[in-house]
């Protein structure tokens, strides 16, 4: 939108500069006398507003194509050569034409007329812009604000133009004087500092020396040559006084500001390299600070790494050594293959055997080279030691072909980069664990979602059984499971089971048994042969190094009696008459044992059921819950809590017991899901011998 | 956690594996690099010791099933001794006792592979 309106703008300029030049034309045409003062003075407004039309609309011009110093030169040059070129052929070809108009009667003569008028805008028209781009070059690179030195220049040699106009009386050619050379004392003291030479290249320096000097020359040319006989000054005498006398001024800018040039060039060139290379190592390092926190790859950083290294340093190859496990390997190697790297790497670990730098160390490589098989030759290497926590993880190395040893300001730049290179590698390493880290949190939460559905969400709700559970998973997922099956109105079921291993991989394996016993629950009415199909099925998707323990129970409603068979499990408790009972049928946990041994060493219990009886299902996460002193929970301590409240309500005993155990490890972190079910048959309440209890899910989240 | 260290000993024909400290997920690798140099190098008869080993869990446990068929493929075993008795009760809930071959002190489980050898002959 800002573009589109300065071109607006421009274009405007352009058109404004148009109107005026034609205006101009038709003034010079039909008032071809300059006699009068009045309209001489018309005449020089004119031109001045047609000069400063086109100056502006340049001016905008410029802004928009941020062209550099040296294209400016050049375009000066190419005008400079132009005016020159007017100079010296309007001597010739117009010189005759103005003899000739001297000699013809008619006082006005169409061509001669036309042509000059052509030549003194095109001539107006080089000059404005030849000052715009002294204007240009020298607000280039400024720091101070030099403003008014400029505008005063300014105003001086428009002061020194437009009184040009004076010299008809020789009385005031005193002013016409004075402004002139206040305008070359003011255009001296302008060109005396030019800034801008230090920040191009010594390429573009050797480049400018020599056009700054040819320049410098065509200006003085040009000023020789408008001498006050010449065809030129005649004829922009004749257009405007003024035009002139800008001319001469911008020719003396000119010569004066390109010798200067030269001379500041030339002694800019000896210290160019130097100054190329701090501005190098200058914009290595911004690029670099940028590159530290946005590299987030290893490989990728160690090569922007080597490269950076060999441009700061001048060197023709880089790399890095970098210890693996007590090998050294390099990497990111830069213009160097990686057997040549290897050689001199074996080679510097032969004759500096510690290898423990403090900073950058130079090594001549000039015997080694005879006698190795390196496939190029190099002469000079740095190596740099790359620290993280004040130990030495790897070196950077840069190697030189050429003749030139390393100095002092190399091991600067070395040891400044290689401080740097450091911490964007150690970042690099955070960011690659934090992100393993933040991926095994995603994952565990997957797993504790996972394990949340799996569970069941609340207690069935039955007329002769009180069932209170509480799960509290880990911080690493464990891989407990219970689950209740009212298979019909005789038949309950249960099954509680512990999934071996941790995380993702132990909730898909309990994902997977809750379908198994959901399903053999319907079909199989014997908890034994329910526990052996449910060990072939696993055989096909355990590996060897899981298993799952469980224990499967199953409570005929009608005949109020209890079956149970345990495979691995903790074993379920009975607590009748206050006493506990462990209940604890033979069986090998699922997935140990895939032979009919399997089978065969399994049993079940069967017990009839008596009114309070209370059934307690577990897994080791409470038996081995730990304190400060890591000390288990233990089986004693769980049976005494359990037989203290045996007369209460399931609900009451579970939060009994976890209240207990939450007490007893303190702050000491949980490692393994705690899973308790409490079944109680036939509540009898004392108070008042009503069948009386509520049933609620108690899922405690941690 | 708690820090998990293994060494190992030969008498004989026999190698012993001694476990300290805490063997649970995390450290069980260590006891799997101890098994795979065993039979890398072809010993197949292990006694594993027990006697300073304070904890065991589930993926302790998944190690011995991870090695015994291979070191039964090749007429050898893992025999396990000297449990404490938490330990032990671990081990005895599982059903391990029906499946491995578990004595109270290291010797009887070595005699015992120094007699099948001998039965062999």
């Amino acid at each position: 939108m800002h573009f589109e309106l300065s071109k607006l703008k421009i274009n405007a300029r352009f058109q404004f500069f148009i109107w005026t030049t034609i205006i101009l034309f038709f003034f010079k045409f039909f008032i071809p006398s300059s006699s009068s003062i009045a309209l001489l003075i018309i005449n020089e407004i004119l031109v001045g507003i047609d000069a400063a039309a086109f100056i502006f609309f340049l001016m905008d011009w410029l802004h928009i194509k941020k062209v550099n110093p040296l294209s400016l030169v050049m375009n000066i040059g190419i005008l400079t050569a132009l005016i020159f070129f007017f100079i010296v052929f309007a001597n010739p070809v117009l010189g005759e034409l103005s003899g000739a108009t001297k000699s013809t009667p008619i006082k006005f003569n169409l061509i001669y007329n036309l042509i000059s008028f052509v030549y003194s805008i095109i001539i107006l028209g080089s000059v404005s812009y030849i000052f715009l781009a002294f204007r240009e070059l020298y607000f280039l690179k400024q720091k101070r604000n030099v403003n008014t030195y400029f505008n005063t220049m300014v105003v001086f040699i428009v002061l020194s133009s437009y009184s040009t106009m004076l010299q008809q009386s020789s009385d005031l050619l005193y002013i016409k004087d004075t402004f002139f050379i206040i305008s070359i004392l003011l255009i001296i003291f302008n060109s005396i500092k030019i800034s801008w030479i230090a920040f191009i290249i010594k390429k573009e320096k050797k480049i400018l020396l020599f056009l700054s000097i040819i320049i410098a020359i065509l200006f003085v040319l040009n000023l020789a040559s408008n001498s006050e006989g010449s065809t030129n000054h005649q004829i922009l005498m004749n257009f405007s006084p003024a035009l002139a006398q800008f001319l001469k001024v911008n020719m003396i800018y000119g010569a004066i500001y390109f010798s200067v040039l030269f001379f500041t060039t030339l002694f800019h060139i000896p210290t160019a390299e130097a100054f190329d290379r701090k501005a190098q190592e200058v914009s290595s390092l911004q690029y670099f600070s940028k590159l530290i926190t946005e590299v987030f790859d290893f490989d990728d950083l160690v090569d922007t790494i080597s490269e950076i290294a060999s441009k700061i340093s001048s060197a023709d190859a880089s790399w890095i050594v970098w210890k693996d496990n007590h090998t050294l390997k390099s990497i990111g190697n830069k213009s160097i293959g990686f057997l040549d790297a290897d050689l001199i790497t074996g080679f510097i670990k032969e004759t500096k055997s510690d290898l423990e730098l403090n900073g950058t160390e130079f090594l001549n490589l000039e015997k080694f080279q005879k006698k190795s098989q390196l496939s190029e030759p190099y002469f000079f290497i740095s190596i740099s030691p790359l620290k993280m926590h004040n130990e030495t993880k790897g070196f950077l190395f840069t190697a030189r072909k050429n003749n030139f040893v390393f100095d002092d300001e190399d091991k600067n730049a070395l040891d400044t980069f290689s401080d740097y290179a450091s911490v964007a590698i150690e970042n690099s390493h955070l960011f690659e664990e934090s992100l393993v880290k933040e991926r095994l949190e995603k994952e565990l939460d997957l797993a504790r979602e996972v394990q949340r559905k799996i569970l069941p969400s609340k207690n069935p709700d039955h007329k002769d059984l009180n069932i209170s559970s509480v799960f509290i998973p880990a911080f690493e997922v464990g891989g407990d499971y219970y689950d209740f099956f009212e298979i019909d109105k005789d038949n309950f079921g249960f099954v509680i089971a512990d999934v071996s291993g941790k995380g993702i991989s132990a909730a898909f394996i309990m994902a997977e048994v809750k379908g198994i016993f959901e399903s053999l629950s319907k079909t199989i009415r014997s908890p034994k042969d329910i526990l052996i199909k449910a060990n072939e099925i696993l055989q096909r998707t355990l590996d060897r190094k899981s298993f799952v323990s469980a224990a499967y129970g199953l409570i005929d409603l009608e005949n109020e009696t209890l079956k149970i068979s345990r495979a691995g499990h903790c074993p379920v408790l009975l607590l009748r008459n206050k006493t506990a009972e462990n209940m604890k049928p033979s069986g090998i946990g699922l997935g140990l044992n895939f032979t009919e041994h399997f089978a065969n060493t399994l049993e079940e219990l069967k017990i009839d059921l008596q009114e309070n009886d209370t059934i307690v299902l577990y897994t080791d996460g409470i038996t081995e819950a730990k304190n400060k002193q890591l000390e288990d929970f233990g089986n004693t301590l769980f049976e005494k809590i359990l037989l203290e409240n045996c007369d209460k309500s399931a609900d009451e005993i579970s939060n009994k017991v976890i209240r207990e155990v939450t007490l007893f490890s303190q702050n000491n972190p949980q490692h393994d899901d705690i899973t308790l079910v409490v079944l109680k048959w036939k509540q009898k309440l004392k108070n008042d011998g009503e069948k009386e209890w509520q049933n609620s899910a108690l899922q405690l989240k941690m | 956690m708690a820090e998990f260290s293994t060494s190992t000993k030969d008498v004989g024909e026999v190698s012993i594996i001694y476990l300290r400290g805490y063997l649970d997920a995390h450290t069980a690798p260590a006891l799997e690099n101890t098994f795979s140099n065993l039979i890398e190098k072809g010993k197949y008869m292990t006694v594993v010791n027990f006697k300073e080993l304070a904890y065991i869990s589930s993926a302790g446990l998944g190690v011995f099933m991870a090695f015994i068929e291979k070191m039964r493929e090749n007429n050898g075993d893992i025999k396990l001794s000297s449990m404490n008795d938490k330990v032990f009760n671990i081990f005895d809930l599982l059903g391990f006792p029906l499946l491995y071959e578990i004595y109270k002190t290291e010797d009887e489980a070595v005699n015992k592979f120094i007699e099948s050898k001998n039965l062999e002959k």
